[in-house]
């Protein structure tokens, strides 16, 4: 029963996905040639006219309706072929693959602060609703939503990297290359993409334990005489699961989102970089792609959240 | 057009040096003592390089970013003079024994990385492919070859369809890059991934928007060259980004960054900073078909109404030099008469407007783009046309949107604040820019006298002869207000205490070829 119920989630998500796919991936699309502009021009280089732009448009066939273009970089994408960047030529799938790696490792990372940070602090404060820690939470963590990551990116270069020079300022390094130089040139942008995670989880953890432990169920267990760290630990956190279970995961969409701006600051040459770059020279295979494993890796995460909160809350289906 | 070749001028290190201030002095000092220094070989630069190249294929890449890159790989034809950027042998002498031939020598014993012969079936096999593949960018550089034929082992002579004394110059350029055959033969145009040249260093790697490796090419034809090892370049084009890779010792130079970061060079002890005159020219573009601009009194009301000495002071932090024409005062055509053409004269220039029938003064629509530099740019010149009557309403937009919209079919806005970021000759700043139906030509329209001065000027050989040609067009350009030129902008570099050997070349792209590691 339960399995068969987890399973037909699964079904139903993944066909869910495809429209929204097709659909996201067809809005860049148009997006980018609605936008005046044309990849052609970029290609014509230098010495562009008319005749030569024309040229190019007719090459690599973005003279062809809209919809053809379309169609034919989904059919391509369907079997498996994410095309080539029209200006590097280089396989979309190896930028991906490249980029990839860079983007999840600062997110991941962003991700475990925001949560050994986070989940402390909240905790902390709710324990004690309206005492003097809960007050010094609250302000920290109204102060990571509102400070702008590149912002905190930027000082902290010039702190950590240019003054003390502990941590590099720019770049990246393959994980699968050099582990911990991969850690180490990560550190830096995880801070300053987790500050606004941190102070997220630790607020949303708080409100709902206050709103638990101030619960009548909460007063009969005080009531049976159970000690309150057994309260908080057995009854209240594991009450709260599900609504942390929410906030992990729309944060780790906002976090992915983030890196756009996070890797241009540090240097990293990532997803954002990637789709950034892609979006100035209109090379729209290769935001098509990023759009298309985004989309995948969002839907893919949201599917794993469903699978959780029957795990942990059986009500749920 | 935010990019390609910027030219020479004949300034001298200690001119330059004037022009650069104290401030720059001090991290100067390092520069003039290079040449007496002995390169030390050996060791591998770390560059911030602004922007991924286009391709590393130089008849189908297109973005002028791409030179400093290529240069690595891809030796020319024909060179430049660093600080006059006059032509000078490369792989090849050339001669013309008549206005319509022109014969190229090659240096003997040349070979590519893969070690196949750059010989003169390998330059002929280059040019042609330049000339006519349908993915080469570079065919209206060489319109005026007829043929190219091999007239010995390393000779190879080109027929030309009407003189052109431009073509030295555009083999110093991509044209003149020589890219090896068996690799175009066995790879096609994926070359681009995959470059072979007969350049100081081979290609190693290239990760798009991260970083190209190059390493030592070890059979290169100039003895004892190169000095390094190898280059490795990070793509960083967040240039503020760039210069704190440089400071916090990631990098060992960071390269075309923005005056405005001038202050934060000078703040970090541990840098030199390198600034030198360019080409690269901020102008506002016309479009002179139709109305307003079709009113050679508005055009020449918006040049009076101009302060390019304030706007270089407000917008360049003074890293600039007023620009009255398209070429800089050091270049060896600059004709001074026409540098007084255009005085800051509000007065003058609401008169203009007056006879031109715009009495309450004048709006213009204007495309610009929305970087912090173009924008502070943009809001200087919105005061000063302003002070006129001439009253600028902007659209900002990413390079690619506005120029598109400026310069292609749709033809939106009156005028566009831009850079025209110079060529190897004169006359291809010209034909590109303002010839009949030329595409940085926005009313693509052009006056028949203009047309053929163009055309002249690439029939003598002789520079005193050429540089009256270009004083003529100069004039006409100016007289008539085809466009506005504002100010030339200077190269500035962020260098690392142990990147050694690095000049500066008139056209503003860095090569690396005399750079060494103390």
């Amino acid at each position: 029963m339960f399995q068969s119920r987890k399973l037909s989630i699964i079904v139903r998500r993944l066909l869910q996905a495809i429209p929204v796919i097709v659909l996201s991936t067809f809005i860049v699309f148009g997006l980018l040639k609605l936008v005046p502009g044309d990849v052609a021009v970029t290609l014509a280089g230098d010495n562009a006219s008319d005749a030569r732009i024309a040229e190019i448009q007719h090459i690599y066939g973005l003279d062809r309706p809209f919809l053809v273009q379309y169609g034919s970089w989904l059919w391509k994408a369907v079997h498996g072929d994410l095309s080539s960047s029209l200006v590097s030529s280089e396989s979309v799938l190896s930028s991906i693959e490249r980029c990839l790696p860079h983007t999840m490792l600062i997110v991941v990372l962003a991700m475990l602060l925001a949560l050994v940070i986070g989940i402390p602090l909240g905790i902390a404060a709710a324990s004690k609703p309206g005492s003097w820690t809960d007050g010094f939470v609250m302000t920290i963590a109204s102060l990571g939503v509102a400070i702008p990551n590149f912002w905190l990116g930027m000082l902290m270069v010039a702190f950590f990297s240019l003054d003390l020079n502990w941590l590099p300022a720019t770049g990246a390094t393959p994980i699968s290359e050099d582990f911990w130089d991969a850690i180490r040139h990560a550190i830096l942008p995880a801070c300053a993409l987790a500050s606004g995670g941190i102070a997220e989880v630790a607020r949303q953890l708080r409100s709902s334990l206050v709103e638990i432990l101030s619960s009548q169920q909460v007063r009969t267990l005080h009531a049976k005489g159970l000690p309150p760290s057994s309260i908080l630990w057995r009854h209240g956190l594991k009450n709260v699961s599900v609504n942390l279970l929410t906030v992990i995961s729309l944060l780790f969409n906002r976090m992915l989102a983030a890196t756009v701006v996070v890797e241009a600051v540090f240097a990293i040459p990532g997803m954002g970089n990637l789709i950034v770059n892609g979006a100035i020279h209109r090379d729209f295979p290769v935001v098509q792609g990023v759009v298309f494993a985004m989309v995948l890796i969002v839907v893919t995460l949201n599917l794993l959240t469903d699978v959780l909160y029957s795990i942990l809350d059986p009500r749920i289906s | 057009m935010t990019n390609s070749n910027r030219m020479v001028g004949m300034l001298s290190r200690r001119e330059i040096m004037a022009l650069a201030g104290g401030a720059a002095l001090a991290g100067m000092t390092g520069l003039p003592a290079f040449a007496q220094e002995a390169a030390k070989k050996g060791g591998i630069l770390k560059v911030a390089a602004p922007a991924n190249p286009s391709s590393l294929d130089p008849a189908t890449g297109g973005a002028g970013s791409d030179h400093s890159i290529l240069w690595t790989m891809y030796d020319t034809l024909v060179e430049w003079d660093y600080t006059t950027l006059k032509p000078k042998p490369g792989l090849a002498k050339w001669a013309y024994p008549d206005p319509n031939t022109m014969v190229l020598d090659i240096t003997k014993g040349i070979k590519f990385h893969d070690g196949t012969d750059l010989d003169a079936e390998a330059v002929k096999f280059n040019l042609e492919r330049n000339r006519q593949d349908p993915r080469s960018n570079v065919k209206a550089d060489l319109t005026s070859v007829a043929s190219v034929e091999v007239t010995g082992p390393l000779q190879v002579t080109l027929k030309l369809k009407n003189p052109d004394t431009a073509l030295p110059a555009i083999l110093s350029d991509r044209a003149g890059m020589m890219v090896s055959p068996a690799n175009i033969k066995a790879l096609g145009n994926d070359t681009n991934r995959k470059p072979v040249g007969a350049g100081p260093w081979k290609f190693v790697s290239w990760a798009d928007n991260a970083g190209i490796v190059v390493t030592r090419n070890e059979a290169y034809w100039r003895p004892g060259r190169p000095y390094l090892d190898g280059i490795e370049f990070s793509i960083i084009p967040e240039l503020a980004t760039a210069l704190r890779s440089v400071i916090a010792g990631e990098n060992e130079m960071a390269f075309s960054l923005p005056a405005r970061l001038k202050p934060v060079i000078d703040r970090a002890k541990n840098l030199q900073v390198v600034t030198a005159p360019t080409l690269y020219c901020i102008q506002l573009y016309f479009n002179y078909a139709r109305a307003p601009l079709n009113n050679v009194k508005v055009r020449q009301a918006v040049n009076f109404a101009l302060d390019r000495q304030a706007f270089v002071k407000a917008t360049m932090s003074g890293l600039g030099e007023p620009a009255t024409m398209t070429l800089p005062s050091s270049h060896w055509a600059y004709d001074k008469s026409v540098s007084t053409l255009y005085p800051h004269d509000p007065a003058k220039a609401k008169k203009l407007l007056a006879e031109a029938g715009f009495k309450d003064g004048i709006e213009l629509t204007i495309g610009s783009y929305n970087d912090q530099d173009s924008v502070r740019r943009s809001e200087v010149l919105q005061a000063q046309l302003g002070a006129a009557g001439i009253r600028l309403k902007f659209t900002r937009g990413t390079i690619a949107e506005i120029s598109a919209q400026f310069f292609a079919t749709e033809k939106k806005f009156d005028v566009l604040l831009s850079a025209w970021t110079g060529r190897p000759d004169p006359s291809m700043t010209y034909a590109l820019g303002f010839d009949k139906g030329a595409y940085y030509n926005a009313g693509r329209e052009a006056d028949p006298e203009l047309v053929k001065l163009i055309q002249q000027s690439r029939e003598s050989e002789d520079l005193t002869e050429r540089a009256k040609v270009f004083a003529k067009i100069q004039r006409f350009i100016m007289e008539n207000g085809l466009s506005a030129p504002i100010a030339f902008q200077y190269e500035l570099d962020a260098l690392s205490k142990k990147a050694l050997g690095y000049k500066p070349n008139l056209l503003g792209k860095p090569k690396f070829e005399n750079m060494h590691l103390g």
